[in-house]
């Protein structure tokens, strides 16, 4: 017993916060209650979640590059503040529903989510629910669903955080935590300020610039060196949070999320027009808003919620036909209005039981312009579209514990969108706690999973509506998924704690919605394909007592996910059937790895994957392959502190070893590059509290 | 410690990668003197995947990739058209704002016109003086392919920028001829000596696509629009306007829903042939559209039409699903198939040596 005790102490340390006992000598370590028992509710659900080491790691950082080193989710994106999507399990990015603080921020018009937008710094906790595992929270996660949220607590009284990073190519980021927290009341404001010019050099090989003689002829050529064109950023974002805790049993609680972006959009590397004589911008406004209520009781808890966004997006690509008059060539505006909310209920009934009851509302209007044109009669006219869609989501679950070590689960899900209606979607979990017992007088727990489900996706607005090319003949892509894996809890030694979970899958998506050209010169979803997506994922946490304050953390992912194209040839001479789908690695990997001692740290990152095909005949042609992608980013951090305030330095070192490099297809990644941050956190305005709460908010 | 400190440097060492953003600066000495087809492959927008190949009917020999081969470049995103004047082929790449002049012999490059707003085509009235259509922009490009150098603009009457659309170009005597596509219904008429709109020709909706006869006629094809566009949605239809006179000499009708599109002439300017589906084909003097086409629809979108001027076989570009080597297929004259070879991403447009 002694032994177990010592191991949940040290699983508390590793597991959750390493960095507080490196910035804490004292090392006052609170004993944790653990019960052996899982939650209910994720009986046989497979999840990673991404431990807030990861997530505050620094303000630079947004949900895209936690994905990428965290996971082994493929994020495919064009650098810093460029779109940035994910293919979960093999699938497409519209196939990763992504909710945050319960509301669906998928694009309606899309189906995706730019995670480039998402700072990481506004999110307290994020996991990955796999395949089947996201049917508990939502539907039409045919790949899965990310799960972003903001949890109502601070540290007591008044506190503030600012943190600067001045990094290579002129790149700017802000950071300003105020908050403040009560016995009911909690309050916390977080804005978030980005800018660079982004123009990195690069050589690009993409092209060669010619030299003339007199006559005009090229005597000689060479790859010249260019700086990326038109990539600058200015990303503001604030998110405010109020709960109130009212007695034991509620909580009311408001979230806003306020976004103002202004990116450009990087010019390629074929591009031979003159930077200064194009235009290519994007610009987003978006509120996010959440009122919650959740009233809590031993046997049952109730949650309501309702939320609203908006969404202004524009799209601008300009010619400056003389000097200082640019005439607008694409001209496209977007407007989202999205009105939400859910119900949800618990019920327990002895530690045996759990039923949940969920309805959640999504009612979308849309406004889409994209671009003016003169009619035949002279008169002006839009051509876009402007609809609206409720999209409803109830479900009914039961879990069940019969055994102490067996857990099985059911749920039903029904999703009604517009005037389409999903058949009812089915998910069956199971899990078996195979042992737990005590291996050389340590503690060691297997668990084996099992789930299988059907899920559907609903075609976005965009392939319904947009015109021109929407096909509101679409059908609802669909396909069944089965999972099943381990998780394998163990010490090594007294001072080695190792949990590892493996995952295997398969699925078979069935209409696949891709858009083709078509004779008329613009773009139509089809639902064409059949994709068989299956493998391997694997995950590996552990943590090192190294001894004399040296903490080792280590977090790694593997997995192996063949997306096959098993749909009918499209013309006899289709080459595709039977091939892994493009811009999807068959292999990614990555690993974190994080050093503490006293008062440093030092975390290395490194992504894996695989060559990526950009042809769907997966040819070795010049522009038919990427090769394999590896990086390696390294920071170093250190804690100072002082009586009127704590001082962290930060120094993020990306690309360590400069690799000349493509992520897709035309977009020149940077080279190694820097950024420095400095971390401000004044003690003066609330003298009373305890060091460790204040670290546990302050990460760089 | 020690061993720990070990056991973190072997990591490291594991855990560096090297990546290369080359591709193989090796480039292929081409020297092909026999005539042959150029086949332009657009590629998909955006990513810059471009290429050009190059196929011998008398021996039936492909040469893909061609211009990344001999030049070590990308031809990069969105080539959408080429043209040989003076011994030189002048591929026009849209969304790399481009055109490339290659020597068609070596395809190794002898110049390039750059900073172009979207360029769909480029027509040639002299050694120095040439017209380059666009979309996204109301303005014709007057360019020195001398000196590759942009020397004016033609401005298009009564067309905002946002939606200029000018393509395909066809001279009659000193007048150009070109169609407006792109949420237009308009044949222009340049004067080639003072570079204005002499006269405009409203036809169907979105002519795609011009050519001349034997007779001095143009012939235009409308796909007449989309499904709930404000621009509106019609018949496509087939025009013949008298280059002299410029007016509408007779019009057939498609059906509604009809997709035609490449319209294209044989060798001596008889016969006319397109793509609607099957591949098409008539006499210049028929009064009637086909009952029947000369190539039947396969299963496939037929994406790119061409007739060899030699002995006008016909070839047929099918991009498959536009994300892979697309096919072309060689028929003769009559329909039949005579051979069949890959080629790059979307072949669209083909130029004959």
């Amino acid at each position: 017993m002694k032994y177990f005790k010592i191991a949940l102490i040290i699983i508390n340390i590793l597991y959750f916060r390493i960095d507080a006992l490196a910035k804490d000598n004292t090392k006052h370590l609170d004993e944790v209650v653990v019960t052996a028992r899982r939650p209910m509710k994720e009986i046989g659900v497979e999840k990673t979640e991404f431990d807030s080491l990861a997530l505050k790691e620094n303000i630079a950082l947004s949900m895209a590059d936690i994905l990428t080193y965290n996971s082994s989710v493929y994020v495919k994106n064009y650098g810093r503040a460029t779109l940035s999507t994910v293919a979960f399990r093999g699938t497409s990015p519209s196939h990763t529903q992504v909710t945050w603080n319960g509301i669906r921020i998928n694009s309606p018009m899309l189906g995706m989510t730019d995670f480039s937008s998402i700072p990481a710094y506004f999110v307290d906790q994020a996991a990955l629910f796999h395949g089947t595992s996201s049917v508990n929270e939502t539907g039409g996660g045919l790949g899965g669903l990310v799960k972003l949220e903001t949890i109502p607590d601070a540290p007591p009284g008044l506190n503030l955080q600012y943190v600067q990073g001045i990094g290579s190519f002129s790149t700017f980021d802000e950071f300003l935590r105020l908050s403040f927290k009560n016995k009911h009341w909690v309050s916390s404001t977080r804005v978030l300020y980005s800018s660079s010019p982004n123009d990195y050099t690069y050589i690009n090989h993409d092209k060669k610039i010619n030299i003339y003689d007199e006559e005009h002829n090229i005597i000689g050529q060479y790859y010249p060196k260019e700086k990326n064109r038109s990539g600058a950023f200015k990303d503001f974002q604030l998110l405010q949070e109020i709960y109130y805790q009212s007695g034991k049993y509620d909580r009311l609680g408001l979230n806003i999320w306020l976004i103002n972006s202004n990116r450009e959009l990087p010019m390629l590397t074929t591009d031979y027009g003159d930077e200064r004589e194009f235009e290519n911008r994007q610009r987003e406004n978006t509120i996010r808003s959440v009122v919650s209520w959740m009233h809590s009781q031993s046997s049952w808890n109730l949650s309501l919620k309702a939320g609203y966004i908006f969404t202004w997006l524009a799209y601008d690509y300009k010619r400056e036909i003389t000097e200082g008059f640019w005439a607008d060539m694409t001209r496209a505006r977007s407007h989202v209005n999205t009105i939400f909310g859910n119900v949800e209920g618990n019920y327990y009934i002895h530690n045996k039981w759990q039923f949940t009851a969920s309805v959640t509302a999504h009612q979308q209007f849309v406004r889409s312009e994209d671009k003016n044109i003169i009619l035949q009669q002279g008169d002006k006219a839009m051509v876009g579209y402007d609809k609206a869609r409720l999209e409803l989501s109830a479900s009914l679950s039961a879990k069940w514990q019969p055994l102490y070590n067996l857990g099985l689960g059911i749920v039903l899900r029904e999703d009604v969108f517009g005037d389409k209606k999903a058949p009812v979607i089915p998910a069956f979990f199971t899990d078996w706690l195979v042992t737990e017992t005590y291996c050389r007088n340590l503690p060691l727990k297997l668990t084996l999973k099992g789930a299988v489900s059907k899920n559907y996706r609903f075609p976005s607005l965009n392939d319904l509506y947009f015109l021109p090319g929407g096909n509101p003949d679409l059908k609802s892509e669909q396909g069944f998924t089965y999972d099943a894996g381990f998780n394998l809890n163990f010490f090594l030694t007294k001072r080695f704690t190792v949990n590892l979970s493996a995952n295997w899958f398969d699925s078979r998506i069935k209409d696949w919605i891709i858009w083709l050209p078509t004779t008329k010169g613009f773009f139509s979803p089809r639902n064409v394909k059949t994709v068989h997506a299956y493998g391997v994922e694997t995950n590996i946490q552990s943590g090192i007592d190294l001894g004399k304050d040296l903490f080792l953390d280590l977090n790694g992912s593997f997995s192996w996910t063949p997306s096959i194209n098993e749909g009918e040839k499209m013309s006899p001479a289709d080459q595709s059937v039977g091939k892994q789908l493009p811009y999807v690695p068959e292999f990614s990997a990555s690993l974190v790895g994080r050093l503490s001692w006293k008062t440093w740290s030092l975390t290395y990152k490194w992504n894996y994957y695989s060559e990526r095909f950009t042809m769907s005949s997966n040819d070795f042609t010049i522009t038919g392959h990427l090769p394999q992608y590896f990086m390696n980013n390294i920071s170093i951090e250190k804690n100072f502190f002082f009586k009127p305030m704590d001082l962290q330095l930060k120094l993020a070192v990306n690309n360590l070893f400069n690799e000349d490099y493509l992520s897709v297809l035309s977009r020149p990644m940077p080279g190694i590059n820097f950024e420095f941050f400095i971390g401000l956190t004044p003690k003066f305005l609330n003298g009373n509290i305890s060091k460790r709460n204040i670290y546990e908010n302050m990460d760089l | 410690m020690k061993s720990n400190f070990a056991v973190i440097l072997f990591i490291l060492l594991l855990l560096t990668g090297c990546m290369r953003w080359d591709y193989n600066d090796e480039l292929t000495d081409f020297n092909i003197p026999s005539n042959g087809l150029f086949i332009v492959c657009e590629g998909n927008f955006q990513y810059g995947n471009s290429t050009l190949s190059f196929y011998n009917p008398s021996d039936n020999e492909v040469q893909n990739e061609i211009f990344y081969r001999a030049n070590g470049m990308k031809l990069g995103d969105v080539a959408q058209s080429m043209t040989i004047f003076d011994n030189k082929g002048w591929i026009v790449v849209n969304n790399s704002h481009v055109i490339f002049a290659i020597d068609t012999e070596t395809f190794v490059e002898t110049g390039r016109i750059e900073n172009l707003t979207s360029p769909r085509y480029i027509h040639f009235l002299s050694e120095e003086k040439a017209y380059v259509s666009q979309i996204w922009d109301n303005r014709i490009y007057i360019v020195n392919p001398k000196t590759y150098s942009i020397t004016g603009y033609i401005t298009v009457p009564g067309m905002p920028l946002s939606t200029g659309s000018t393509e395909q170009m066809a001279q009659y005597g000193k007048y150009v001829f070109c169609n407006c596509w792109s949420y237009q219904n308009k044949i222009l008429k340049i004067d080639s000596d003072t570079d204005e709109v002499v006269d405009i020709l409203e036809v169907g909706l979105q002519p795609n696509s011009l050519t001349i006869d034997s007779e001095h006629r143009l012939w235009t094809i409308t796909d007449g629009g989309y499904e709930d566009s404000p621009y509106g949605y019609e018949i496509p239809a087939l025009y013949c306007i008298d280059a002299e006179s410029f007016e509408i000499i007779k019009s057939f009708q498609f059906s509604l829903g009809d997709t035609p599109s490449e319209l294209q002439v044989n060798s001596d300017g008889s016969r006319l042939y397109w793509i609607n589906n099957d591949i098409w084909e008539m006499d210049i003097h028929d009064e009637m559209l086909p009952g029947s086409p000369l190539i039947p629809y396969n299963g496939t979108k037929y994406y790119g039409l061409t007739i060899n001027p030699e002995n006008n076989e016909v070839y047929v570009a099918d991009a498959i699903d536009y994300s892979q080597q697309g096919m072309i297929y060689r028929f003769s004259p009559s329909g039949d198939l005579i051979d069949e070879f890959y080629v790059g991403v979307t072949p669209g447009a083909f130029c004959w040596k």
